[in-house]
């Protein structure tokens, strides 16, 4: 089973999709695929966060900042992949040596590849992503297009999963599917 | 009148022409220049008449009433702009207070109105 979880930040995206992804192992193997890649201390301090929240859960944490299908070079196809978060994903997908280089055109297109292979060869699969569509502002056009490249990937997410949750002040509105 | 609403790149314009099968010709795309003009069946981007209510002092609510007759077999796409804190900007808080106006006047003249999330619809009214 795949599930795709949206909805707004500090929500509780993240907690609720480690217990679906907990709830779909059903004892058997569990991956973690950790895709934040950190820049500095601030980075450092939300992964050590995460990686205490989801201590004891049983799962086995695989780094795949990009290129993210790498994870079946050493995870097994029957398990259970949490990927938290694409948000992250497209951003290291866009700018693979700095920030201060020109987004690379092709980062979305890799990204949906990369995680429609995992829908489709993991036997279970949890994706989380961030809505950050709804904000009276007229952005500048790189923020336009790592938007509307995230929205792409959430499109391509939301139409291959079975379920598609979204997460709002740590309640669930089911918009696709039915829950774990 | 229908009023199909949803964040930006959502797939709302998408969802219009599967669920009503426009076609280009029949789509009007408002504009902050341009505003807003009742001679097609689709009216996408609304937030963007609002923009121009805003540029030219004009009340969207207002204005639309006055036109009643012209939109009510019409079909609305708006941006729903309403999640972010407040602008910091006052034209964009202005725009911000428009569009959420027109789009509660809207919704309430609506027959049916839609959100488009990541794609997939979910039925509001």
């Amino acid at each position: 089973m795949n599930i795709f979880i949206s909805g707004g930040n500090k929500n509780g995206k993240s907690g609720y999709a480690q217990d679906a992804a907990v709830k779909l192992a059903a004892g058997g193997k569990l991956y973690y695929v950790a895709t934040m890649i950190p820049y500095d201390d601030e980075d450092r301090v939300r992964i050590d966060r995460h990686i205490e929240n989801r201590a004891g859960m049983g799962f086995e944490t695989i780094e795949a900042g990009r290129d993210i299908q790498k994870v079946f070079d050493t995870a097994d196809e029957s398990g259970t992949f949490l990927v938290d978060s694409t948000t992250a994903l497209l951003l290291n997908e866009m700018f693979p040596n700095s920030y201060s280089e020109k987004a690379d055109s092709e980062a979305a297109k890799r990204s949906i590849a990369g995680l429609l292979e995992i829908a489709d060869r993991a036997a279970n699969a949890v994706f989380v992503s961030d809505y950050i569509y709804s904000d009276a502002a007229r952005y500048d056009e790189f923020t336009e297009e790592y938007r509307s490249s995230l929205a792409s990937i959430d499109r391509a997410l939301a139409e291959r999963c079975d379920t598609v949750i979204e997460v709002c002040a740590g309640n669930l509105i089911v918009h696709k599917g039915i829950l774990p | 009148m229908d009023l199909i609403i949803g964040g930006a790149y959502q797939g709302k314009l998408e969802y219009a022409r599967k669920r009503y099968g426009f076609d280009d010709n029949e789509i009007y795309t408002c504009t902050e220049a341009e505003g807003i003009s009742f001679d097609r069946k689709c009216i996408y981007k609304s937030e963007e008449f609002a923009m121009w209510c805003v540029r030219n002092v004009i009340d969207a609510v207002d204005f639309l009433e006055e036109h009643r007759a012209e939109w009510k077999d019409c079909v609305f796409i708006c941006e729903d702009i309403f999640c972010g804190v407040v602008p910091m900007g006052a034209d964009m808080r202005a725009w911000r207070e428009m569009t959420g106006r027109m789009c509660s006047y809207l919704s309430s003249n609506a027959e049916h109105v839609m959100r488009v999330f990541c794609g997939l619809e979910q039925v509001l009214k």
